[in-house]
């Protein structure tokens, strides 16, 4: 038997990104429920002049949207605070653009549909990773 | 394996307008090949169901058009098989995927909407076209089967052709600059027009005759010769997220002759200035606007009134009923007194508080129509107005309806005159609080919390559920389950729907995401966790347990929080558009009405869904094939040859080369003269494993004989009648399309010394008759095939296993268990009489193989 989470973990700045609502709808609860901040948008040039006024830990960002897409997203939250960790999902998952997100830096690439377990242990991962290296943001 | 049939069959040079077998053959394969995505999408298509995955509108584009291509295909290469036009199969398929269209356009109301849809056919996926509150009531009678007013409801679709009819929408769109400029005053003249115009207005004769029809249908139902009924509003966005509540008129009491110009009343309500105002100020645009009616008949108790089912503001885990005699609208309203009660929310439901009071009046039906006051008599004005029994009774079927919908619920109700519980409406209640962030009390309750298990299993139906552990091994343990309990079991069963209105939730050691019970789940929006492997082990009855089955963790003990965050969540997954889009689609898609190869429905005009012309054309493909080679046989190809054999398979086998050693012009066959390497070792599998007749069946021979019955008259019947079970072979390669009694079995096989072209796949699909026992022999196939190295997916009730590269003895060691099996599970219906059997079946047959293999049987 263990315990739901090892000691008290600080709750992350999650922002979701996706041009459909419902997978805002379903993430946020979700992600809420861990013990998380969320902001959700569904259009993505507020999203990036959001990134622009405030740091997140997290940016879960759909790759293909009107306006910015997703490896503007990715560029604009990285540029923003180097140590904010991106999780690309996208309906249109092809080895290419897998690669290029990973080559820009993204913590994972998860094609939709998606089980949501998948995207919670993602962000588990980051959690993990963050408490491992509590010194690398702060250097 | 098609490629050493090519080679093979490359010496046959086509005559001039005939198709080479080769060539009709790929096809086939073809047609088999693709038949199995079709299932295998259909199957993944309603795993998105439960909740477990996060999909968009993206995905159930893309999966349609995957979808339809592969049905398009799929008919095309049965055209080229069968050398006609199938005129009738593609305007099948054009009418589906029209319809599909219309849906995912939303635009299904102007073209596929009904404009009367009777109760009984309701439930959320039409809400559309009822409206919330319509849909909502539908649930309840038809899901959760409590009592609801009887009744019809004049859908949106007769509201859009009233107002194009009319040209009613000619000024609304001017409401939206008005409220945009802030010039009520435009607004306020806007509404009394429209709502003049409106009354004003003339019904299509056509919709007018059959809102009077649906009438005198419910009339006759009730056995009233003078019918009164409740008209009651159902427009878009009313009972969702805005309340709406009280908004729109209901008109109480009317009969035939006032039945269309009340419609008019209530359609009108959605344009007075009140409401106009309070759906612009909520957002919506004129195009959101539609309005259904519900007709409902009226129930008269002696007693109704409103309960909520969360009243934190008056005690923690506490529900609110407000009760008094008469009809119920007088309660909603607030204006007059009641006896009010606090129950606790857990069963036994304990009254916490009550207070009575004075009741002079109450309001009741009228006998001309409409309502009026009557007093109350003097003992009755300061009694309670209902029982305890019917407190308890109310309680019940109250949490009923908040965990269907994962809300807390406003629910008018009334004690008809039978005594029976009726549901009059439901909608969503709004809590004052609106903590939509879980406070740190939610993470500090799961992190302090002991976690049983985490991680593990499948999502079939997402939920919370908190409750207490019943673990259910037979039928005593089911017979016995106590209301409210969490289900925990080694397997899936089906028979497990007989709880489900009365559990909590389910837990299972064994399942899968598709199969019956999956399928049950979440009709009933059961929280269910399957496949756990541990929770059996971990869990015992009596246990109280928390079990969140979005994030697969089980806790000990009741976490209050989490089941609290669940009912103030912003929007439920199953209110989702996308999930109510997916319900429509999957019922232009899944649904087989095709079932039966002999009855004269089974015919391509006759196909409703994807399901139904995948399985026409696939029934259909293997009666072509030997068709063909019977017609053409003489020229390039042997004639199909009946196989000679104890076993009752009706099977003919299709030499393609190499694959007999019989005479080409020869009729029969016997098992000696097959050379083909596979389906030699298939019949010695069947024949000599002693599992095809050997134990007597001791119950139930009807059912037992009727499973294949209806294949073996017909193939001893001549040649020309000779139905469904045909092998195409070559010297190391079989395909096979078995049909024994409703379920197919196919095996693909190319069996060699060469080791890398080795192959078997096979695939076995249940057929229509015998739920319960027929998934627990998916459930043994499925262990069975898994235990001889079969790479194994389980589809409800397909079952698929592939297998590759082993050498020829093992190959030639898992075809003759593929013949046991087939022999084994032909007659392992009757004998499945409980979940528990499916291990000791899977033993006992991978025993006999042992001792055969052991005695080189």
């Amino acid at each position: 038997m263990t315990t739901a989470t090892d000691g008290a973990a600080a709750p992350l700045r999650i922002l979701i990104l996706d041009d459909e609502p419902i997978v805002c709808k379903r993430l946020k609860p979700a992600f809420q429920k861990m013990g998380h901040e969320v902001e959700t948008f569904t259009d993505s040039n507020a999203a990036l002049a959001r990134l622009r006024e405030a740091r997140f830990d997290v940016v879960v960002t759909d790759l293909k949207m009107e306006g910015a897409d997703g490896m503007q997203i990715l560029n604009g939250a990285k540029d923003s605070a180097a140590d904010t960790q991106v999780i690309v999902i996208t309906g249109f998952a092809t080895l290419e653009t897998a690669k290029e997100s990973y080559r820009k830096g993204a913590f994972d690439f998860i094609a939709k549909p998606f089980k949501l377990r998948d995207i919670l242990d993602c962000v588990k991962r980051i959690e993990d990773k963050r408490r491992g290296l509590p010194t690398e943001a702060e250097r | 394996m098609a490629s050493g049939l090519m080679r093979r069959l490359a010496f046959w040079r086509p005559q001039r307008d005939v198709l080479p077998f080769t060539v009709l053959f790929k096809k086939f394969q073809s047609i088999l090949e693709r038949n199995n995505l079709i299932l295998e999408l259909m199957a993944d298509m309603g795993d998105k169901l439960g909740g477990e995955y996060v999909f968009d509108s993206h995905y159930l584009v893309e999966v349609s058009e995957k979808l339809g291509d592969h049905v398009f295909k799929l008919i095309s290469d049965y055209s080229i098989l069968n050398q006609h036009q199938n005129a009738d199969l593609f305007l099948a398929f054009e009418r589906i995927r029209f319809a599909i269209q219309e849906e995912l356009a939303g635009h299904r109301i102007l073209t596929a909407g009904e404009p009367i849809l009777d109760m009984a056919a309701i439930g959320h996926e039409q809400s559309e076209l009822v409206g919330a509150k319509m849909a909502t009531l539908g649930d309840i009678r038809n899901r959760l089967e409590l009592a609801a007013p009887d009744g019809f409801v004049i859908t949106t679709r007769t509201f859009f052709d009233f107002f194009q009819r009319n040209n009613l929408f000619a000024r609304t769109e001017a409401a939206e600059q008005y409220w945009r400029d802030q010039d009520l005053d435009a607004l306020r003249r806007l509404a009394e027009e429209m709502q003049q115009r409106i009354l004003a207005a003339t019904l299509p004769r056509r919709l007018g005759q059959r809102i009077l029809a649906a009438f005198d249908d419910l009339a006759r139902r009730q056995g009233q010769r003078r019918l009164l009924v409740a008209l009651r509003s159902s427009a878009w966005g009313e009972d969702g997220g805005s309340s709406f509540a009280g908004q729109y008129q209901s008109v109480l009491n009317v009969g035939r002759d006032r039945l269309i110009d009340a419609y008019r009343r209530v359609v009108a309500s959605a344009y007075s200035f009140e409401t106009w105002q309070y759906r612009l100020s909520k957002g919506f645009h004129e195009s959101e606007t539609a309005m259904a009616v519900g007709c409902q008949v009226v129930i008269e108790g002696p007693a109704s009134g409103v309960l909520h089912t969360y009243a934190p503001h008056r005690a923690d885990g506490a529900m609110l009923v407000n009760a008094s005699w008469g009809l119920c609208a007088p309660i909603v309203q607030g204006d007059q007194p009641a006896d009010t009660m606090v129950l606790g929310r857990k069963p036994p439901y304990p009254l916490l508080d009550l207070a009575i009071a004075d009741k002079p009046r109450q309001l009741v039906p009228a006998a001309d129509g409409g309502t009026e006051w009557q007093a109350v008599p003097g003992h009755l004005q300061r009694a309670a107005s209902m029982t305890p029994e019917q407190m308890a009774t109310l309680a019940r079927a109250s949490m009923r309806i908040e965990r269907y919908y994962k809300r807390p619920q406003e629910i008018e109700w009334t004690f008809g005159p039978g005594g029976t519980l009726t549901i009059l409406q439901s909608r969503p209640l709004r809590l004052q609080e609106e903590a939509a962030v879980p406070g740190r009390e939610l993470v500090e309750a799961t992190r302090d919390a002991e976690i049983v298990f985490s991680g593990r299993g499948l999502v079939v139906q997402q939920g919370i559920a908190v409750g207490r552990v019943h673990r259910v091994d037979n039928d005593e343990d089911l017979a016995a389950f106590p209301y409210g309990a969490i289900l925990l079991s080694r397997y899936t069963s089906p028979r497990y729907a007989a709880v489900m209105p009365i559990a909590r939730g389910i837990i299972t050691d064994v399942g899968s995401h598709t199969g019956h019970m999956a399928t049950l789940a979440r009709e009933y929006r059961l929280p269910t966790l399957v496949n756990t492997e541990v929770a059996t082990s971990l869990l015992r009855t009596g246990d109280e347990i928390t079990l969140d089955a979005t994030q697969n963790i089980v806790y000990r003990g009741i976490i209050v929080a989490l089941n609290h965050f669940q009912l103030i969540e912003e929007e439920v997954f199953e209110d989702s558009y996308e999930y109510r889009l997916l319900g429509r689609l999957l019922k232009c898609i899944s649904p087989l009405h095709l079932l039966d190869p002999q009855s004269e429905g089974f015919t391509p005009a006759a196909c409703r869904t994807y399901h139904d012309i995948t399985r026409f054309i696939h029934e259909k493909a293997v009666e072509e094939l030997i068709h063909l080679s019977e017609k053409q046989g003489a020229r390039h190809l042997s004639a199909p040859k009946r196989l000679e054999t104890g076993l009752p398979l009706g099977l003919m086998v299709i030499d393609g080369g190499g694959g007999t050693t019989c005479a080409p012009e020869s009729p029969t066959l016997t098992v000696e003269q097959i050379a083909c390497l596979p389906l030699r070792e298939l019949l010695q599998g069947m024949a000599g494993m002693g599992m095809w007749c050997t134990e007597p069946v001791a119950v139930d021979l009807g059912s037992f004989m009727s499973s294949f019955t209806r294949t073996v008259p017909a193939s001893l019947s001549g040649p020309g009648a000779i139905g469904r079970n045909l092998a195409v072979v070559l010297a190391h390669y079989m395909n096979i399309n078995m049909r024994l009694g409703y379920h197919f079995t196919i095996i693909d096989a190319y069996l060699a010394e060469a080791v890398n072209d080795n192959s078997i796949y096979f695939r076995f699909l249940g057929g229509v008759t015998g739920f319960i026992r027929r998934s627990r022999r998916v459930a043994f196939i499925a262990k069975v095939l898994a235990r001889y190295d079969f790479r194994v997916e389980v589809h409800g009730d397909l079952v698929v296993g592939r297998l590759k590269k082993l050498s020829l003895p093992r190959m030639v060691q898992r075809m003759r268990m593929l013949g046991g099996l087939i022999g084994y599970t032909r007659q392992l219906d009757v004998r499945m009489h409980a979940d528990s059997d499916i291990d000791h079946h899977v033993a006992h047959f991978l025993q006999v193989m042992q001792e055969q293999e052991r005695t080189g049987g």
